[in-house]
């Protein structure tokens, strides 16, 4: 593997739903080499900080040379890069991992938790051009951190917010069909997926079908301090970074699947 | 770098390096993961620590970063002796920088199967002792023990006639000891230091970060307790002494160097900065450059000078 160290410049910053920040960034190569669901290790220069920081990207826009990322401020690390604007540079390492299976022909569904939405607009947009029936489940605690349904244009969009504020209250993964047929691609914390993996033979689904964008911590992304480790059916563990992040559900061994990541 | 500087070292039974910089085991994989531009101005590549048999490692979380370091506990997943023998060497083999294979295990019989495994076997320019990971059961026993590193170093020894390098547990009460014990039994080198066994708590969800609790403290924060044991090493041992400990620039690795290192590893920063070996390289042939030596031995502390005339 050729590891691609990228200097791109930040355009603008903004805030796409409440504790959010969305970097956009001009980086051809970056832009041009991404595929949905891939992720990027963008290096922080924070006070006591190490470790770059894994994000997938939020969508990209080869034609300008532009990608776009969404996180949340949670640390250090993620402080500092939501303090990056206009014209400043951004060090990217990638693009990494393994990126959604696109090319099925099934109507698809996604379904998002949380900031596991981030990855969703670059994601819906091929599925777009794949002329995929979409239908966009998005779930948040309440409805102003819900990243606004026109970042989905041309899905069926679909909300549920623990509150009620907006949409179904309840759990994203109660808004999920009965009956097969479709194509599932699911990011969020781990008990989101974990019900929706439960779920997914009551309602006739394969795990199989299923493919998850894993949100694992990271050190180097790049498949060598092996920290990323998820349980792997058949024993042993899969890399987050280089099995995936984008894995499909019957690689995982769900029974071994704790709240280690995410409660 | 020119060629009036050279940055050659001899660490001792024909492993001859043509720089002093090499990648820490756990912190290049096999080295396959790396562009061939990247292994180009390495010393060495040490290989994640590897076993008798396949190990699959610990479960997850297996790192938290924490104040200029980061804690890992990755427990030694790798894919035993056989397979680094049947599928790595070959390829090592055609490499033009030495690749030196971390050898790790659970008692004195495991670490003499993996050496003899790998002994006289092309591709395979020397041995590493994993004396000190603290991240599975009982892997620190043989490093912090005089006898027992001893024992393991002449077991060692006696299954394989590689260079053989020892890499010692800083979390000893005398390091000198262990390194004096492993040097009367063979060792070739010492490397020091490995992680400092350390652990991080999240308050919020009121559990350790990690799942085995404890891990391995590595990156800057340990950078001045590494140099601190190299610096002793070095003034006691008559083997050369490999330095580890939280190096990221050229100033970093010239710290350990004036303190007595014949050479170095990088570690942790390998996670961040891919192209860090070869910063260092070219940081520590300038510097040498600069002051008008040609050797890397040339490089030593000077003492306070007393101010004449005051």
């Amino acid at each position: 593997m050729t590891v691609a160290l990228q200097s791109g410049r930040v355009l603008e910053r903004t805030v796409p739903m409440r504790d959010a920040v969305e970097l956009r960034v001009h980086d051809p190569q970056a832009a041009r080499e991404v595929r949905p669901g891939q992720f990027f290790q963008i290096g922080v220069d924070a006070p006591h900080t190490l470790l770059r920081r894994p994000y997938s990207a939020a969508w990209a826009d080869p034609e300008r040379g532009d990608l776009g990322f969404i996180f949340n401020v949670v640390g250090a690390g993620s402080d500092w890069l939501a303090r990056l604007d206009d014209g400043d540079e951004i060090d990217l390492l990638g693009p990494l991992g393994r990126g959604f299976d696109l090319d099925g022909d099934r109507p698809a569904i996604c379904v998002a938790g949380g900031l596991g939405v981030a990855v969703f607009p670059g994601v819906v947009a091929a599925l777009l051009a794949r002329r995929r029936p979409i239908t966009m489940f998005i779930g948040a605690r309440t409805a102003a951190q819900l990243l606004p349904a026109r970042r989905f244009a041309g899905a069926d969009v679909r909300a549920a917010t623990d509150d009620g504020s907006a949409g179904y209250r309840g759990p994203v993964t109660d808004l999920l069909l009965r009956g097969g047929g479709y194509e599932l691609f699911a990011c969020g914390p781990t008990p989101m997926l974990q019900a929706l993996v439960q779920r997914a033979p009551v309602l006739g689904i394969s795990l199989g079908s299923i493919q998850i964008a894993l949100e694992t911590p990271m050190g180097c992304g790049l498949g060598t301090c092996l920290g990323c480790a998820v349980p792997g059916r058949g024993g042993g563990y899969l890399l987050s970074c280089q099995h995936g992040p984008c894995v499909r559900a019957d690689r995982l061994d769900w029974s071994r699947m704790t709240d280690a990541f995410h409660d | 770098m020119t060629d009036a500087v050279s940055l050659a070292v001899d660490l001792g039974r024909g492993l001859r390096l043509r720089t002093p910089v090499l990648v820490a085991s756990g912190t290049f994989g096999y080295g396959f993961d790396a562009p061939a531009a990247d292994r180009a101005s390495l010393g060495a590549i040490i290989t994640k620590g590897t076993t008798p048999q396949a190990r699959p490692g610990n479960d997850p979380v297996r790192i938290a970063e924490v104040p200029s370091g980061m804690l890992n506990a990755i427990g030694l997943q790798n894919p035993g002796a056989d397979h680094v023998v049947r599928e790595y060497a070959p390829l090592w083999k055609t490499w033009d920088v030495p690749v030196i294979v971390n050898v790790a295990g659970d008692s004195i019989d495991d670490y003499a199967t993996v050496a003899r495994r790998l002994d006289g076997v092309p591709g395979i320019a020397g041995l590493e002792l994993n004396i000190s990971c603290p991240n599975v059961a009982n892997g620190l026993q043989f490093g912090v023990d005089a006898q027992l590193a001893a024992q393991v170093t002449d077991a060692v020894r006696q299954a394989s006639s590689l260079p053989l390098i020892v890499k010692l547990t800083p979390n000893v009460t005398d390091i000198v000891a262990i390194g004096r014990a492993v040097q009367s039994a063979g060792a070739d080198a010492v490397s020091a230091v490995n992680t400092f066994v350390g652990m991080a708590i999240d308050v919020r969800r009121r559990r350790p970060i990690l799942s085995r609790g404890s891990g391995g403290l590595s990156g800057p924060a340990i950078k001045p307790l590494a140099l601190y044991a190299v610096w002793q090493l070095a003034e006691q041992l008559s083997i050369p002494v490999i330095a580890i400990g939280g190096i990221m620039t050229a100033d970093d690795a010239l710290e350990f160097l004036l303190a007595g290192a014949a050479a170095v590893q990088l570690g942790t920063v390998n996670y961040l900065r891919p192209q860090a070996a070869r910063e260092v390289v070219e940081g520590i042939a300038g510097y040498i450059e600069q002051r008008g030596y040609t050797r890397l031995s040339q490089l030593s502390l000077r003492p306070a000078k007393v101010m004449a005339g005051v």
